[in-house]
């Protein structure tokens, strides 16, 4: 279910890459799914500087709030204002309509540190057997 | 890791798939599809909730009455059988221990259904006053029996309720529910009409799929905390505790001075007199952002209070919340900053029932 062209960071945020180093990012179902509804997105505005693993926005669901963290460094191009409107778009479809963030990458070798779509979704089942146990 | 008690409908949940939640020692639903569609049931339709976790605790005997007079900040010696009454259970010095519903079942006989926090200590609370009376029995139900809440404004056009809705509100009634017994009171905690139906634990899955058949939808504890805030109905533990008066809390229309002399009253009539210096008030925030349970408020960038309950109100479409601010700050249409990590947004003291039925 993970687009398999994507990949992912262990905070669960997608990339996925476009055109001259430049790709958007959102959440994964995954964390969809854990946070339930979603209300509200805090995002970076455009042309915002945003580093590998650190915070640039945050998204509350009705129960919860969780940082968003950029999985490469670079500049914010574009945010996706329907998101921002009606967040729910995330909910329904993490993966493509709701998308977050258009980032225009510094260092684009970054990106090897990700997880592929195989690993990451190993990585998920891991957490919901500890989740479990 | 402790293990979690488990309702008489905790199978039928998991069948149903239900993102499940350790609420006080208990696994209960958080959702079952999602927050927002389960508030939208309870508000448009019917939903329903398992509250088997609350508490039921049966209080009878010839002293029974007297009893609850000693420790309840209502008598009950106007409440006809029949019916019931929301109050306080106060401590000596006032602090509320919890707030809790009377219902008056025969004579002599009383059941409280309180909130399963602190459960250990309130029931020794009950002990310790009732003094090993051979006249004052008291009974705690709750692992015999289960509870479930069907609330919502079509909750009377389900055929399986058409026997509970003659009641009154606060009234109940033993009634059959499609050949099961129950116990229906007209009560609930969404700010909508519907029901809270006591059952053995062997109806409560029948009873579940009964309702479910005519379509009320399962909801679960997110929902019934996003319904219940929006409604301005308070959380015991959370929007006020032991160290807290009722006169702080805005819940003093729960405390009867002038009959009987309950634990607690010198105490309350002293700060009635002395006066308060905080209280309980709902706010609205201006923006988006979410102001959470122990959030600090300030005005003119001093800290003056905190958040006690908050969240995105879906009825309204924006986020409100419930705290303690200094009494001079406490009127409609003041302003307040709330701290929301590290960003201050603006937010106005509004009427805490932030949702009203119909309105």
């Amino acid at each position: 279910m993970n687009p398999k062209e994507y990949k992912y960071t262990r905070e669960h945020e997608w990339f996925c890459p476009e055109a001259e180093n430049t790709g958007k990012t959102g959440l994964t179902k995954y964390a969809e799914n854990q946070l339930g509804d979603i209300v509200f997105l805090d995002l970076p505005a455009p042309g915002t500087q945003v580093q590998q693993f650190e915070k640039m926005g945050e998204i509350e669901s009705v129960k919860a709030v969780t940082d968003l963290f950029s999985p490469a460094s670079g500049k914010v191009v574009e945010i996706n204002t329907e998101a921002v409107d009606n967040p729910n778009l995330v909910n329904e479809d993490p993966y493509g309509a709701g998308w977050l963030v258009r980032l225009e990458l510094s260092k684009p070798s970054e990106l090897d540190a990700l997880m592929s779509s195989d690993a990451y979704g190993k990585y998920v089942e891991s957490l919901s057997h500890e989740s479990t146990e | 890791m402790e293990l979690l008690k488990k309702t008489p409908l905790n199978g039928i949940h998991h069948d149903l798939k239900a993102r499940m939640t350790d609420f006080a020692g208990w696994e209960l639903p958080l959702w079952f599809t999602s927050i927002l569609e389960e508030h939208n049931a309870v508000r448009s339709q019917t939903g329903m909730f398992d509250v088997s976790h609350m508490s039921r605790v049966q209080v009878s005997g010839k002293k029974a009455g007297q009893f609850l007079d000693k420790l309840l900040t209502r008598s009950v010696r106007r409440l006809e059988i029949g019916s019931s009454q929301l109050c306080l259970l106060c401590m000596e010095d006032g602090g509320i221990l919890d707030d809790l519903w009377v219902y008056h079942v025969g004579v002599d006989e009383y059941l409280l259904v309180w909130n399963v926090g602190d459960i250990e200590r309130k029931l020794n609370w009950l002990l310790r006053w009732s003094e090993s009376d051979p006249d004052i029995s008291i009974n705690n139900t709750t692992d015999e029996t289960a509870m479930v809440a069907v609330q919502g404004p079509a909750v009377c056009q389900l055929n399986s309720m058409k026997a509970l809705c003659i009641l009154s509100r606060y009234g109940h009634v033993h009634a059959k529910v499609n050949k099961l017994d129950m116990f229906g009171a007209r009560t609930g905690y969404t700010g909508e009409d519907g029901f809270e139906l006591i059952s053995s634990t062997a109806d409560a899955s029948p009873l579940w799929r009964i309702l479910m058949d005519q379509g009320v939808k399962p909801c679960g504890l997110g929902a019934r905390d996003v319904l219940r805030l929006e409604a301005g109905m308070m959380l015991s533990g959370q929007d006020f505790n032991t160290s807290t008066n009722p006169f702080e809390a805005d819940l003093a229309w729960l405390v009867d001075f002038h009959e009987g002399n309950f634990v607690g009253k010198a105490s309350l009539l002293e700060i009635r007199r002395r006066g308060i210096k905080r209280k309980l008030v709902g706010f609205k925030v201006k923006g988006r952002e979410i102001a959470r349970s122990g959030y600090s408020i300030f005005k003119s960038g001093q800290e003056v209070g905190n958040v006690t309950s908050g969240g995105y109100a879906p009825a309204l479409g924006v986020s409100v919340g419930l705290g303690y601010v200094p009494v001079e700050l406490s009127s409609i249409g003041t302003g307040i900053d709330i701290l929301i990590r590290g960003k201050m947004v603006s937010a106005q003291i509004v009427n805490r029932r932030f949702y009203k039925k119909g309105g």
